[in-house]
Formats: structure tokens, sequence, C-alpha cells
């Protein structure tokens, strides 16, 4: 494939680039088939801006002439033949939220440059991504891909082997698209079984294991709705499932994150859910949890109300309560609240699903491993939860990421679910600040880099695609990349201190705050207290050598 | 909507301690064994129910000593402690009558001073509560009843002497006083130039003493522009005062003018700046009853209207806040309720005003700040903007110096403001000021992590005793009053407190830097509601973490240390070798923690804390 089709103009002198946190400069914009390149032209203060493209989430340009600014700026550039001809700005909206200004100078590149753009950071065939290309110099391409599989899960959770096997009956994704090839499944059910409950689960995700409480052996399922449909349809084999799970334990819990009406009105089109005369056992507990478009708009409203520049800042309050981001936060967090204290405290097991059971539903099952599982809160432990429950159970990184909140297009699949993780996360770490092994600086990364990444970790929607391009092959994983010596040490949090409990948040609004670290990142303030952040770590980390070496 | 089986994201009942504020007094088991201060009497106790607007009713016993109220349930499963200083109560009601109907309908209602209420109910015969209830209203209010406050009663000795902390003379020298432009004059020495100001005063080294009078006679209260801070390098002043006496009429007043301009002149400065803390039609309103600002007639100065509300505006919006969090949190429209509360809108005012002043000073030009009086939204305004930019004040010690100077000795009027020992609930004069103050300080560290040497428990402890009247530091609305009641004679200083045990309050990660000038950002983004103060008392807002992290802290503290005695050995048996800048900073802390635990060595640690401007 040529890129090069794209690109009119690859190379325009004498840009000035204005971005935050830096004064402007002037250089050599340079667009490749990946990236958008600005070097300085100061040979002493060489600076270099390397942006991918695909991290750009809208181009605005804008034939102002604003030949005025861009002498004011740089009396000295060449007043001789320029002064006659127009030049133009575009603005780089990307989707780690910076904004940058590109004043180019002639009108024609100008509109080259943007078109370029345009086209190259919206490009959706995934074997011609950057991922494809990256060859960190550090790594080889035979180094394993990923932490671990399912079948390594598996075989290190011994606890399980008494009543749980490893089912390979989507070995070649024709049971269920979006499942990896091995699940965790009741060892009393067996694989006819588990294919004829697929049918009567939306997208074939039956229920599978995907958390052990060794404290009191209940555990954790997830899966997607069941096709009951208009006519009340029955699966027995289903029933039958859910029923060997909780054994002779009087119940079950199922959440579900629809309101009850939702689950309702999903029969007429042919989803539907548990009933209580064919689930005699479970009791459903129903959360309603916002998704798709609705999440999608909520974050636009909150990043434009935090790009506000005007000086009146009167409303901030409000606007930010109406952006209702904070309270998908709360809700996210309590319903996982909700699924652990159904763990920990009462003591029996949960299936949780919504409609198709890749979005809210993986959400609240890797939040509550978070506030249970003391495993899962190491900076190795919490990677792997994420690769466990997101990337392997099939969240559609590819649908839900591929624009951000200053897209102009209009939004299909995409919707902030693992961003609105990330956010839970960070509240969870805000509120503990030693339990979790991992710093803040981890999850601006994987916030980062879930939307644009020279990793082909985030890349696809399922195992089952990812396999098909070889992705597993062909990329480098994000994961073993944040792992290595090299990087690992700017994840760690140096307060951690392993602790054995759960760690309950708390959940009532005022003790949420806005992850200000990561929506107005690209502020002076935000940028110093990172940099004082950084400094008490090495503070810390210092200190800690000095008591290990005497 | 389904129930659930379980509890806490569900929004029931979670199982709640409510920690005292005095935490320093031992744990107490029984009530039996309550552990009372020196001096502090048992007056009487009593079965009685706790309404908590948590928990519901619970049984338990109350005990009243002229210190506290405290409270401890029966019921073993309810473990409910209350422990608070009468000084925090602002009112005492009954509620309820011999025949009103309904369970626990009859008892007593306090609202306290520090964001919560506490109800307490009887059985409804015999008059029960009468004992109790007139009891209470004469503790929690001595001076309403001809009792001394419970400051001039406790027998609390300490290894230090919190008295010693400020002294005027010193803090002045420290700054690089005198000097040929300023003097230090004792005109005050009787309180005969001003009744509020403190006895030490530095003023322009020109200006006379009859200039001094005459000034003062135009100024309100005779609060004349001294100087409260000079920046080293710059010699540019912070002046604080209060408003000219320019009435309806305008009347001028050449000398005030001269004075000004004397101010101005001491560093050279083209313009004075004149901060008037007031918004610009409070300052116009005030002409009617005989105040005003500075007119035209001061040529070289220009005069600023920071917009800043006066005290009964800040005490609404203080008792809005509390009305959205206590008892229960207004949680539905949680950000709308609080901004509409405009609490966060009056403390990011407070700072951007102290962000002006602090920038004008450390841009060479010299200020004077004043409101109407002086001791209130001018004190705030000093004390920050000093806080921004002198780092001494943001030590352990220098915090204590800075409220022993520019809220204490500039007569900001604690006695009025808080109502200690008074009854008078209504009484207009109060207003949540220092709190106010306090909060921004907090913004401050939050902003700044690295940039204080203190922690919150620091900022929590001052705000408890500044209602307990258990110390005497908060007492008297003026120096001339404590001194005509032989405060620091008779009382002990909240800083004997702090400062025999400085371990608690200090924050392991502190990096001194002296020249820095710090600006907090004050957009509204950027400042938070003070939670852990404001929302304490709220069993669910109390941070499960919260004592781990003290615990860690300290943990951290003795890293630190171990961390400084390596490199200081290190340094000895190598002292070629040039110590690295945070070595040299980590070592300079470390004498200031330690020396605080020997005997105080004043003199010394000034040198050491020289701040370089």
């Amino acid at each position: 494939m040529e890129f090069s089709e794209h690109i009119k103009t690859a190379n325009v002198e004498d840009v000035v680039l204005q971005q935050p946190l830096h004064t402007s400069i002037k250089g050599t914009l340079c667009i490749t088939g990946h990236h958008l390149l600005f070097s300085d032209r100061e040979e002493e203060s060489c600076q270099q801006v390397l942006l991918l493209l695909r991290n750009i989430d809208a181009v605005e340009k804008s034939s102002v002439e604003n030949l005025l600014n861009y002498f004011s700026l740089f009396p000295n550039a060449g007043h001789s033949n320029r002064a006659t001809e127009s030049s133009g700005t575009i603005v780089i909206k990307c989707k780690d939220l910076r904004v940058l200004q590109l004043d180019i100078p002639g009108m024609e590149q100008c509109l080259n440059i943007a078109q370029s753009i345009e086209t190259l950071s919206c490009l959706n065939c995934v074997a011609e991504m950057y991922p494809f290309f990256y060859r960190p110099s550090n790594a080889s391409a035979q180094d394993p891909w990923g932490l671990s599989t399912p079948e390594r899960h598996y075989t290190e959770m011994e606890e399980l082997h008494e009543r749980w096997r490893l089912s390979t009956v989507n070995q070649d994704y024709s049971v269920c698209t979006s499942y990896p090839p091995a699940v965790i499944v009741p060892k009393a059910i067996g694989d006819d079984a588990l294919k004829k409950v697929a049918k009567f689960r939306q997208g074939g995700r039956f229920p599978v294991l995907c958390y052990y409480h060794k404290k009191n052996g209940t555990v954790i399922l997830r899966g997607s709705q069941p096709l009951t449909g208009a006519n009340r349809k029955r699966c027995l084999e289903d029933e039958l499932l859910l029923q060997i799970v909780i054994g002779d334990s009087d119940r079950g819990y199922i959440i579900d994150t629809r309101s009850g009406q939702q689950a309702q009105q999903a029969r007429m089109m042919g989803g539907g859910f548990e009933s209580k005369s064919c689930y005699s056992n479970w009791k459903r507990l129903h959360r309603h949890m916002e998704r798709g478009k609705t999440l999608q708009e909520s974050l636009i409203k909150l990043v434009e109300a935090c790009g506000d520049k005007s000086p009146n800042m009167d409303r901030w309050l409000s606007k930010l309560e109406n952006s209702k981001w904070l309270s998908h936060v709360q809700t996210a967090m309590s319903t996982a609240g909700l699924l652990a204290e159904c763990v920990e405290r009462d003591g029996h097991s949960v299936l949780v699903h919504g409609s198709e059971g890749t979005d809210s539903t993986l959400l609240i099952s890797t939040l509550a491993q978070l506030i249970l599982d003391p495993s899962c809160r190491t900076l190795e432990g919490f990677l792997k939860l994420l690769e466990r429950e997101f990337v392997q159970a099939g969240h559609p990184f590819q649908q839900r990421c591929s624009h951000s909140a200053f897209s102009h297009a209009r939004i299909q699949q995409e919707c902030p679910v693992f961003l609105l993780l990330l956010d839970c996360v960070w509240q969870l770490w805000r509120q503990f600040p030693l339990a979790l092994g991992f710093s803040e600086a981890l999850l601006l990364r994987l916030a980062t880099e879930a939307y644009a990444s020279d990793y082909g970790t985030f890349l696809c929607n399922s195992d089952m695609e990812r396999c098909a391009l070889q992705v597993k092959d062909k990329t480098h994983c994000l994961f073993r990349a944040l792992l290595q010596p090299s990087e690992r040490e700017q994840y760690t949090n140096p307060l951690y201190e392993p602790n054995e409990l759960a760690i309950w948040p708390s959940v009532h609004p005022q003790s949420l705050q806005l992850w200000r670290g990561y929506f107005l990142r690209w502020t002076q303030q935000t940028r110093h207290l990172e940099l004082v952040q950084e400094e008490i770590r090495n503070m810390v980390i210092e200190w800690g050598k000095m008591a290990l070496s005497c | 909507m389904m129930a659930s089986p379980v509890s806490v994201y569900n929004s029931s009942v979670l199982d709640a301690h409510i920690s005292s504020p005095s935490r320093e007094s031992l744990k107490m088991e029984l009530l039996a064994d309550v552990t009372l201060l020196p001096g502090e009497e048992r007056i009487i106790d009593k079965d009685i129910i706790y309404i908590c607007p948590f928990n519901g009713a619970i049984q338990g016993k109350v005990l009243i000593t002229n210190y506290r109220v405290y409270f401890k349930s029966s019921d073993a499963d309810v473990a409910v402690t209350l422990d608070v200083p009468l000084g925090a109560i602002s009112r005492v009601e009954k509620m309820g009558g011999a025949s009103s109907r309904g369970e626990n309908s009859y008892g007593l209602d306090i609202t306290c001073k520090d964001m919560r209420n506490l109800r307490f109910a009887l059985k409804q015969e015999g008059h029960s509560r009468r004992d109790i209830f007139e009891l209470l209203f004469k503790y929690a209010f001595p001076i309403s009843h001809g009792l001394p406050l419970f400051a001039y009663v406790t027998q609390e000795k300490y290894e230090e002497n919190g008295w010693s902390v400020y002294r005027p003379v010193e803090e002045l020298r420290r700054q690089g006083l005198p000097n040929n432009k300023w003097r230090i004059t004792f005109i005050n020495k009787n309180y005969e130039l001003c009744d509020t100001y403190p006895t030490v005063l530095a003023v322009p080294f020109k200006s006379k003493e009859e200039d001094l009078r005459r000034v003062a006679s135009f100024r309100s209260r005779s609060r004349i522009p001294v100087l409260s801070w000079i920046h080293r390098e710059n010699q540019a002043v912070i002046a604080r005062c209060s408003q000219p006496l320019v009435g309806m009429s305008g009347k001028r007043n050449k000398d005030d003018e001269r004075y000004l301009d004397l101010i101005r002149d001491a560093n050279d400065t083209a313009k004075l700046t004149i901060y008037d803390a007031r918004p610009n039609v409070n300052a116009v309103a005030n002409k009617a009853t005989g105040g005003g600002y500075e007119g035209d007639e001061y040529h070289n100065a220009e005069l600023v209207f920071l917009d800043i509300q006066n005290i009964h505006v800040m005490r609404e919006s203080l008792k809005k806040l509390k009305d959205i969090v206590y008892p229960t949190v207004e949680e539905s429209h949680w950000l709308s309720s609080l901004e509409s509360t405009h609490w966060l809108e009056h403390i990011k005012l407070v700072l951007s005003g102290a962000i002006q002043v602090a920038d004008k000073v450390s841009g060479g030009n010299s200020v004077v700040v004043h409101c109407s009086d002086g001791w209130d939204r001018t004190a705030q305004l000093t004390s920050l903007a000093m806080l921004m930019l002198d780092s001494h004040y943001r030590t352990l010690k220098g915090l204590q110096v800075l409220i022993e100077k520019e809220w204490v000795s500039f007569g900001h009027k604690f006695a009025s403001r808080i109502g200690h020992g008074d009854k008078n609930h209504a009484d207009q004069d109060r207003s949540p000021i220092f709190v106010q103050f306090m909060d921004c300080v907090w913004q401050m560290t939050k902003q700044f992590p690295t940039a204080f040497e203190f922690n919150e428990r620091l900022l929590l402890t001052i705000l408890d005793h500044l209602y307990s009247c258990r110390f005497g530091t908060f007492l008297y609305n003026c120096e001339s009053a404590r001194d005509h009641n032989a405060l620091r004679q008779k009382t002990v200083s909240l800083w004997s407190l702090v400062n025999s045990k400085t371990d608690v309050y200090l924050n392991p990660f502190y990096t001194p830097e002296s020249g820095r000038v710090l600006y907090p950002v004050a957009s509204m983004r950027h400042l938070e509601l003070w939670v852990t103060y404001y929302i304490r008392w709220n069993p669910r807002i109390q941070q499960q973490q919260q004592s781990p992290v003290e615990q860690r802290y300290l943990e951290l503290l003795a890293l630190r240390d171990e961390y400084i005695k390596k490199l200081e050995e290190l340094e000895l048996s190598d002292s070629s070798a040039p110590p690295s800048a945070r070595l040299a900073n980590s070592g300079s802390s470390a004498n200031t923690s330690s020396s605080s635990a020997s005997s105080p060595t004043q003199q010394q640690q000034y040198t050491h804390l020289h701040t370089p401007f």
C-alpha cells in the first residue's frame, strides 16, 4: 500500500508550531505515512515533535491571514517575498487531548498538509497501521507476546482445578467470535452443552469464569444477555450451567448492567434476562449503566468544559456536573462495589452481563477484581488483569477508540469504556495511595496508547481478528514493553504496601474527583504537579535504597 | 428497584466511628476511665441517647466537664464516641417538651462551630434534662456566666514554650530590619496610638512620631500603614492598614498622602499600589459611614479593588456549605449545590488577590493592603502573599510566626469572629475568616506538595483549637486585651502542644527551596473542596486509608532522617566532595526538625533559615 498517494506535500519549511506548555517554535514540518514530524531549525536546541497521525482526532483549518501575527513573533523572518503570500493555520486536536497549532506558509501547502493528515489519520485498515511497522531497538520479534494466556492462567490457579476446567470449545472461534480460544467453565458441563448455551447468549458469549475468590470459593462469571426473546425461550443447558456454578449454595446473584425496564425492552429485540421462574436460585440485581453514545457524548462535554478558555469560570462546577462524567464514574464504581460485596461479604457467586457483555460487563468485573484481589494490584498483576479482562475477553478496542472527544465525525461505535475504567482505577488509586503498586503515569500512558499506539496490544476488536492479522507475530506488545526494566520504574508506586484486604472505595460524589492528570493534562499546573509527584517518587526510592544498603 | 443483599453500595449504614478532635488525649476505653486534662473537672454525667445522624438513636452515657462533652455508647456493637470541646459549641437548645410525642423527641439540640450538630434525647420524666441543660449552658458559655475560659483553668505543662515562638523584633530582624529606609518604633508600647495594633511597628525611616499620630487620625481605628514584610533583594514591602476616613465630603489628609509616598519612596518605585480588598461598590458605600478609599489626590499611587466580600457574606456562604454537607451530603446535585454556596469562589478571590499582591512585590513594587478595618480580609491577603513570597513561613515554625504576627498581633478579632465562651450565637460579628485563610493554605499545600514543612494534620489541629479555648493562642481580639488579661502568663500556647510533638505534623516530602515564590493557580478548575475538614464528621467520608497514610508518613520521616544521617556521615568521611543540592536542602530541614526537639535555639535557627532574596 502506498501512503504516498495521500501525501501531496511531504515537507514544509518555516512552519510555526504552537503546543501546550511550550513556546512556539519555527521549523520544518514533515508528513510520513504514519507520523507528523516537526523539527526545529535551531541547531543548538534541536527540538523534535513526533506525533502518530493515528493520535489525531480532528483537523481544523482556517485561512485567516495571520501574517501580522507571524511577523510579530519572528520580526527577523524574511520580509521579502513572504509578505505577499498568504499562510494558513491548521489546528490539530489529538486523542490524548493535546491541541497543536501549525502556521504554514502558503495556502496550497497548508491545504495539502491538512488533507493528508485528515486522510491518513482515519485509515482504518488495521494491517497497515503503525504497529506493524514499529521495530523498537531493544526488542526482537521472538519475544513472547503478551503476559499470559488463558491456559497459563488456568494452570496457575490450582484451587480451581477441582470444579473447573479449561474448555477449548472455541479453539477456532466458531462458538464465540469475541472469546479467546480457551475459557474456564464448570467441569460438569461438556463442550456440547456449551455450544448450546452459546447459541442462547448474544454473540455466543456463554457464561465463563473470570474470578475465583479464594477466601470463600465463590466466583464471578461473565457473559452476555440470554436470548429469551418475546416468547420467553429457555435453554436447559444454560439453566444447568448456572445451577452447577452455585452447587449446594442457596443462591447466586446476577448483576445486570441494564435497568429492569431496559432488560424487559431487550426482549422485543430478541434479547432478555434470566427470569425468576427458570433460574429460581438466582437473584437479579439491575444497575443501570450508561453505554455507547451517551457515554461518548459525556466525554465530549467534559473535554469541552475542560478546554473552555473563557476567563469567566463561574459555571465550571455546573458544567462539570452537566457533563455527567463523574456520575458515570460513580455508577461504575458502585456497581463494581456491589459485585465485590456479593462475593466477599455476602459469600455468593455472581454472573455479570448487560447486553453484549463486552463493555460495562468487563468494566465492572475488572474493577471488582481490583477491589477484591491483592494480586491484581501490582504493576504486573494489573496489566495481566487488563490483558485478561479487556484484551482477551474481547472488548472491541478498534471500534470504541477510533475517535475521542474532538472528532467531528458522527458517533458510531465509539465509546470511552476503557477510559472510564482507567478513571475509576485512578479514583481507587487516589483513595488508597498505598494499596496499588502502579503509578498514575501508567494510567495516563494506557489512556494514550488505547487510542493511538506503536504497539499491537489494543489493535482489533477480538482475539479472532488479532489472530487473522497475525498481530502477535507482527507487532510488539505494550504490556511487555511497560515491564521492561527501563520503563518499569516510572510505572511503579514507591509507596506501595501489599494489602491482603479488599479495598472498598467511597463512591459518594464528594469523594470522587475530576481526573485532572488526564483531563487537564496539558495545563501548566498539572504539568507542575506531575513533576512534583516524580520528585516525591524519586525521594522515596532513594530513601528505600539507603534503607536496603544498611 | 431490586433489593440488594448488602449494604455500602446500596446506601445504608456503615459502621461508624466518630473520632475526637483532641486526638492527643489518651484513648478512653470506658466512661469511668476518661483521661481528663490537668485542671479538667467532671461536672455531670448521665445516661442519655445520642441521636446520631448516621446510625440513629444510640444509648450511652454522656460526661460533661469544664472542658468537653464526652459521649460513649453503651452498646458494644455500635462503638460511637464523641469528644467535643465545649468551646466548639455555639448554641444549646431544648428540643421538644415534656408532652412531646414521638420517640426521642425530648432532649437537647447542640449546634457546633465546627460544621456539625449534636442531638441528645432523654427520658420524658421528672425534668430529666434540666440539670444537664443548665450546666452545659453555663460551662459552654463561661464568659456569659462570669466564669473563666478553660485556658485559664488548665494545668497542662509542655516541654516547649509556644509563647516564645514569635518575637516581633527578631522577626523583623530576620527580614533585615531595621535598615536605612525602615525603622522600628515603640510609639504604641502602651497601645496609645492604636489599641488594636501590637506594640512593635515598622514604619518608614523618614516618618516622625508626630506624623504617625496625624496619620492615625485619618485611618479607621487609627490603624496606620505599617510594614508587614520586606523583600530582601528589591526592598519592596507589603504594608497593611485600615481604610482612610474620607467620608461623604471627600476629606483629605496631607500627612496620610505624604506618609504613603514615603512608603513608595523607600525603594524608589514609581507607583505605589494600594490593594483595597473590598468590591468597588462596598468601598464607595463605606464613605457614608465616614470611611472610603484613596482618591486621585494620592499622586504616585494606583488603587486596585480585589472584590472580596465582607464577613457577613462569608458567614452565609459557609452556612450554606454546612447545609449541604451536614448531616447528610447533598448527593444528587453535588457539584451545582457546591457551586451555589460560592465558597470555592470566595476562596478563589482571596487567593487571586494574594497572588496579585505577591506578584507586585516580587516585581519590585511596594504595596499597601487594606479593607475597611484591616483585620479580616487584609490579614488574609498579607499573610497569604507572605506565604507565597517567603519560604520561611512554609516551615512548621514559620507558619506559627505568620499566624502570630499577621493574625494574632495585628488584631484579627478572634474573640468576636469565633465568639469564644459567648452564648450570643447570632452575633453578626461572627465569621469564618480564619477558617477561610486555613482553607487557602490547604489549597496551596495541595498544589505544592513538597513546599510545606507541615502536613494537613497541623491545619486540622489549629482549626480544632481555634474553637476549643484550651489554649490562649486565639483568645481575645487584640494584644492590649491579651496584656490586660495576662494571657501569656496564665495560659498555654497552642504552639507548646505542637512543638512538643512535631513528628506528627511534618510532611516527609518537604524539600526547602528558599528563593522560590509560589504562585498557586486560583482557577476554579484547580481548587477543591477541603473534604477532610468540612465533611470529616460524616463516617462515609472518613477515608478508610487515612490512618495508614499517617502511619506511612511517620515511617517515611524515619527513612528520610536515616537517609540524611547517612549522607552526613558520607560527607564527614569525604569532606572534599561537593554535596549535591538536594543533600544540602535535606540537611537543613533535618536541622529544623531536630532542633525543635531539643531546646529551642531561636537565634541559630533564624540564621539557618535565612531566606536569601
